[in-house]
């Protein structure tokens, strides 16, 4: 199985990036790669975004009616899951189709996640790995050492704090974007620790991680943000003013 | 909303057990090491993979005596363990590693070190268990403070009243034989230098990522006025044989240079990297290769004379024993191959000679091979010195370098 994974997915992302570095300035091949790679990667998965996106929106356009369920069946609990699930079916949702583009992406960004650090190669031990996985195209010998300097950044190093401010930052917008406000102070008061926990966790990993594999969280967040933004409709919940307040201050207000 | 942060919980979670678990068993990030053995004086001196230079007598191995034994064997660890750089899947310290063969010298014993040091240790000094460095035995460390270089892959190579070490901040350094002061240190050659260089007549022959070969003044270091480019960066360390270098690259060629020469005297391609240093003799080139063969070529001519199929990757260079060609494969198999025809056998297991699949040191070998009066020393990466008798191609005796507070 963990053959067939490394032949059929990381093999082929792990050429493709050290080929793509090949066609780049010497200078900033590698850290240029990464962003190719991640945009082509975002760009095959673009339909799957937008389902995602679709999907998204479509579960938070049936907030009010679920709040108005909620009030009807707070108390029977069985009530209140057959309502929902009629509602579901009714508008045609499907309440886990957000989660399922969410999870294809996911052996995509681990098979991307293991190339960088791969293609790296930064210990004697790494190296002589990286020559039993390499096809024998000249475009990809060409290619090798990869430098691993892009801008201020070691790419195999890890613990840039700048780097980490930006990863978080735009997760936050990202997540910002897309997060609808609730109108029950509960479940407002866990969303905004959910936005400010992910990316707080994410810049964490990105003092752990290699720098080359926080340039890719960095690139697929500003794509992400940029396909909310055009297809989504501008920045959504980041700059509305029209967001529901909470409950609890509204009724103080 | 609720249904939607639990999902959103669920996916961090799987997102962050992903990533690490990815990371962990994907990618192995700790240095181990690969060092050879160093035979002196009776003595085997190899560095081991938790980073230790240890000294070992085979007299007092083959008579099973308690290691270290009274008769001159000793093990010593260079220096504390580096502190963990970001995420790390094993312990939270990074274990010092040694790549490099430790290389005896005038009765003294110099190795680089993956953290940042070289070091020239006293046999006698260490035997006693004196603090380091002895100075008045010829001890000493570069840097001598706490301050470290970046890691030093290759050996030092000592030199007259120098020892000359790359390092991966892409320099070459030359130290004071007995002092180990520093005496010049090179221009950034490349981005980093893994390599055992190379002395002729007062000049250092460096090959390097970027497929150069320099040639360096050993006087200063300065760069003397040839060099050569290649196509592809060179992956091996460069060996000579009369005035042409060979190297083997990251296009699956290896290279033979003739110096002052801007194109290669020949080259040969194979199916994948030479990574290890060749070994010529004689008019002829041995190299091992990661396609899993082991070629030999007419130095001057590049005329292939044989090849041998070991079965797996080549990782450590060859040795030759009178008519023998010695070589290890990746995985553990121990080859002795007759020079002239490349006709070879495989030694069996010592533990089950009758299994076919086991291999012949049942774990992978990466480092170079030594011979001493007749017995074969390999150091395998679980950490096993392993003695072979080659005239009767049997196990003498074999030895765990694992410290005994690691068992």
């Amino acid at each position: 199985m963990t053959d067939l994974w490394y032949l059929i997915i990381v093999d082929p992302m792990l050429n493709g990036l050290i080929s793509l570095s090949s066609l780049l300035p010497k200078q900033v091949q590698f850290g240029l790669a990464i962003i190719l790679l991640t945009i082509i990667v975002r760009l095959i998965l673009l339909p799957v975004s937008i389902r995602q996106l679709k999907s998204t929106k479509a579960m938070q356009s049936l907030q009010p009616k679920m709040q108005e369920l909620q009030r009807k069946y707070g108390k029977n609990k069985q009530k209140l899951q057959q309502e929902t699930m009629k509602l579901y079916k009714e508008s045609g949702v499907n309440p886990v189709g957000c989660m399922g583009p969410m999870l294809i992406q996911f052996p995509v960004w681990i098979a991307l996640y293991q190339s960088i650090m791969r293609a790296l190669a930064t210990t004697p031990e790494n190296l002589l790995d990286l020559s039993h996985r390499l096809y024998s195209w000249q475009i990809v010998s060409q290619a090798l050492p990869l430098n691993s300097h892009f801008l201020w950044l070691d790419l195999s190093g890890t613990g840039d704090f700048f780097l980490a401010i930006l990863v978080g930052g735009s997760m936050w917008v990202q997540q910002k974007m897309t997060t609808a406000p609730s109108v029950d102070s509960k479940q407002q008061s866990t969303a905004q620790s959910m936005q400010i926990m992910m990316p707080f966790m994410f810049g964490a990993f990105v003092l752990m991680f290699p720098s080359g594999l926080a340039i890719f969280w960095l690139i697929s967040n500003i794509i992400g943000i940029a396909t909310q933004y055009f297809l989504g409709g501008g920045w959504g919940y980041l700059t509305n003013p029209f967001s529901p307040r909470p409950k609890s201050k509204a009724k103080g207000s | 909303m609720k249904l939607k942060i639990v999902k959103i919980a669920i996916v961090m979670g799987i997102l962050c057990f992903s990533l690490l678990s990815a990371g962990c068993t994907g990618v192995e990030r700790n240095p181990i090491g690969f060092s050879g053995v160093e035979c002196h004086d009776g003595i085997l001196y190899i560095g081991s993979s938790d980073g230790r230079v240890v000294a070992v007598n085979p007299a007092s191995r083959e008579t099973g005596q308690e290691f270290p034994s009274s008769d001159r064997e000793w093990s010593y660890s260079p220096s504390p363990m580096l502190p963990s750089k970001g995420f790390s899947c094993g312990s939270s310290a990074t274990p010092v590693s040694i790549y490099g063969t430790p290389v005896a010298a005038d009765g003294l014993i110099c190795v680089g070190i993956y953290n940042g040091k070289v070091l020239m240790m006293s046999p006698s000094a260490r035997d006693n268990d004196s603090a380091f460095p002895q100075l008045k035995d010829g001890e000493w460390s570069y840097p001598r403070t706490d301050d470290v270089i970046d890691p030093i892959v290759g050996m030092p190579v000592v030199d007259g009243n120098s020892v000359y070490a790359c390092c991966s901040d892409g320099r070459v350094y030359a130290l004071d034989r007995s002092y180990g002061d520093e005496l010049w240190r090179s221009e950034p050659l490349d981005d980093k230098l893994w390599i055992t260089p190379l002395i002729k007549e007062g000049t250092l022959y460096i090959s390097t990522f970027d497929g150069h070969i320099y040639a360096l003044s050993t006087d200063s270091g300065e760069l003397l006025p040839w060099s050569f480019k290649a196509e592809a960066g060179f992956v091996s360390s460069p060996a000579l044989y009369e005035d042409i270098i060979y190297v083997g690259s990251f296009d699956r060629n290896l290279y033979a240079v003739r110096m002052g020469d801007d194109a290669p005297l020949w080259k040969f391609e194979a199916g994948n990297w030479f990574w290890s240093k060749p070994l010529v003799e004689n008019g002829v080139v041995y190299a091992g290769c990661l396609d899993n063969r082991v070629y030999a070529f007419n130095a001057v001519t590049g005329d292939k004379l044989w090849e041998f199929d070991a079965g797996d990757p080549v990782v450590s260079s060859p040795i030759v024993v009178d008519d023998l060609l010695i070589v290890a494969s990746e995985t553990g198999n121990i080859y002795f191959i007759d020079k002239q025809t490349g006709t070879g056998e495989r030694i069996k297991n010592y533990e089950e000679p009758g299994n076919e699949n086991i291999t012949t040191t049942g774990f992978l070998v990466r480092s170079s091979l030594c011979s001493y009066q007749g017995t074969l020393y390999v150091h395998t990466q679980n950490d096993m010195l392993v003695a072979i008798d080659i005239e009767s191609r049997r196990l003498s005796w074999k030895f765990s370098l694992v410290s005994e507070e690691d068992k």
